[in-house]
Parts: structure tokens; sequence; C-alpha cells
């Protein structure tokens, strides 16, 4: 089978993630937690949810790396989670955004399939418009980098894009 | 170096809202042990043609929990033909659902958006069914239903710049 044509890779800087989960509907979790994060001036990197029919409910966001002990100061918080939900983190992580793409199932099943093989994790995914990004360990990044580069069609000297900006947002607002 | 920008917004900006409706959406939960074998399914001839709107998955309970949402017809005989060939034991199936997503300037770089966007939702008693924040993007499932009540609601508290 010929190898799908993909346009490029994008690599995160070093994120951590929490997973909150809970018998509760998450929305109002949801929408307490980005408010609380929110006035920490602490950006979700990768966010998702969804509501559960039976079992547990899950919600999953990312925030770099810098931020685990604020984040994890939120979500100890008495009041921010309902008693019955717990939160399991998980520290440095990356996210690998594939674009663009043609078929977002057919990526998806490429990299389950050969990350699988090679023992490297999936604990997210997320499409957007024109890309489509998975959570994995930091540490294996290049070996999940190479299974790419060997499993799809680059363009010719494709490089991955690695962030070479990093934002801080100052506590301070000004205006004219 | 360090490079000193001020950028401020009164109101967080997008560049506009984009709706999908009619859609299907599949959800389903595989163990981790048969991810491999899940992944080659889902690349393989049978699905080439598959278009999807929107996918999300969660590592959970030693498994993924994956969402799919997809065109009708597509998504039923994706859901048809996952059924005969993975033996699904545990999945649901919501029709008819709608997307509704966006983007704008800084997004991805700053705070406050997600806090925004679930804040205004909840407040207007719309449901979000499934979402997922990436690559400076918002993606929301709704019932079809909330479609325009939603991006109503989400065209209050954003400010949409074209």
């Amino acid at each position: 089978m010929d190898r799908l044509k993909i346009g490029g890779l994008k690599l995160s800087v070093i994120l951590c993630q929490f997973e909150l989960k809970g018998p509760d509907p998450p929305q109002k979790i949801v929408s307490t937690v980005s408010k609380a994060l929110a006035a920490e001036k602490i950006n979700i990197e990768f966010l998702t949810y969804h509501s559960k029919k039976g079992g547990d409910y899950q919600i999953s966001i990312c925030v770099t790396q810098d931020k685990f002990y604020s984040t994890s100061n939120i979500f100890q918080k008495k009041g921010y989670l309902p008693v019955s939900w717990e939160v399991r983190s998980r520290e440095k992580i990356g996210m690998v955004t594939i674009f663009p793409y043609h078929s977002a199932l057919a990526i998806l099943g490429v990299i389950m399939a050969t990350w699988g093989e090679n023992s490297i994790p999936v604990y997210g995914v997320a499409t957007s418009l024109s890309a489509i990004s998975f959570l994995t360990d930091f540490q294996a990044i290049d070996k999940a980098v190479e299974i790419i580069q060997g499993s799809f069609q680059l363009p010719d000297n494709h490089a991955p894009l690695k962030p070479e900006l990093h934002y801080y947002q100052s506590t301070v607002s000004k205006k004219d | 170096m360090e490079t000193i920008a001020v950028y401020w917004e009164s109101k967080i900006k997008t560049y506009g809202f984009n709706k999908i409706d009619n859609l299907f959406l599949l959800e389903f939960y595989y163990p981790a042990t048969k991810t491999t074998e899940l992944g080659k399914i889902l690349s393989n001839d049978n699905f080439q043609d598959t278009k999807t709107k929107f996918i999300a998955a969660q590592e959970s309970n030693n498994g993924i929990s994956l969402v799919f949402c997809l065109p009708e017809k597509e998504g039923r005989d994706f859901h048809n033909s996952l059924k005969k060939i993975l033996s699904l034991n545990s999945y649901r199936y919501l029709y008819p659902v709608g997307i509704l997503f966006f983007h704008g300037p800084h997004f991805g770089d700053r705070y406050g958006i997600a806090d925004a966007a679930f804040s205004s939702l909840l407040e207007a008693d719309i449901k979000i069914i499934s979402s997922g924040c990436s690559s400076a993007s918002v993606f929301l499932v709704v019932a079809e239903d909330d479609l325009s009540r939603a991006e109503e609601v989400l065209g209050k508290a954003f400010d949409s710049v074209q």
C-alpha cells in the first residue's frame, strides 16, 4: 500500500496532562476548572471531554510543564471538583501534530498501529480543521517522529516544526 | 533574548464560527492490548474514503475511548462495519448532532478561551456532548437542535472579526 501523504509535523513544548474522572456530567466542572485556570493565567494547550453513557466521565487537560504545580494546586483546592471526582496527572508529555491531512481516520489508524507496535503510548487525540494531534511521552517523541517519517510520505527535506518562541503572559495589563 | 509585546482584547476575538449539521456520533471503548489491531483496521482500505469531521480520544481504564463524528450515511456505514469487524461491546451512537468550531488570533498562546466558551454555553443551558481543543482551535459537539443557539451564545461571548 502507498504511504499516505502528509504536509508536515509540528511538535509541542513539554506538557503535562491532568485526567479528571468522575460520575457527574462534566460541563460544569470543565467550566469551573477552565475559569480557575484562566484566573491564574494558565493556557490550556489541549482539552478533550465527552459525556459518556454509563460509566465515568473523563476530562483531559494539558498545560505546559512549568505550570504543573500551579495547576495541581487548583485541582486540589476544595470546591473545584466534586468529592467523587479523582484527578490523575502525567508529567512530561508531548504533542505531535500532523497536518494537513486528507483522511484523519487513516492517519489515526496508522499512528495507533505503528506506535503500538513500538510501545509508544497514545494518551489523547483531537482533530481540528486541518490537523490531528496526538499526545505521548515527551521522551518518546524522537522515536515517534522517526516512525511517522517512515510511515507517511512527507515533502522533501521536511523537518518537524519545533517551538522556538516561548510565550509568557504577564500579570500586568497595559492599556493606552 | 526577550521581546515584550502587548496585546490586549476587551473581548476575545475569533475569525467567526463554523457549523456542520446532520452528523452521526459514534463512541466506543477499546482495550489497550488491542490498539495496534484497531489501528490496522482503521487504516485499511475499507475506510480510506471515510471522511470524519471530528475525532477525539482519551486513554481510559487501560484502553482508549474514541469519539467520531461523521456525515450521517458515512457514520452509519462506519458503525455497521466496525460492529461486524470489532464485535464492539461498549459503544453508543447519537444522531443528529452538530459541530461548532472556531479559532482566532493568538488562540493556542493565550488563556481564557475555554472559560469563555464553556461557561457561556453552561449559562445558556446548552449541553456539550463532546469537545476537542487543540492546534489553536475549539471544536464543540452539541445536539443538532442546539447548534444555532450555541452559535448565537458564543457570538455574544466572543468578538467575531473577518
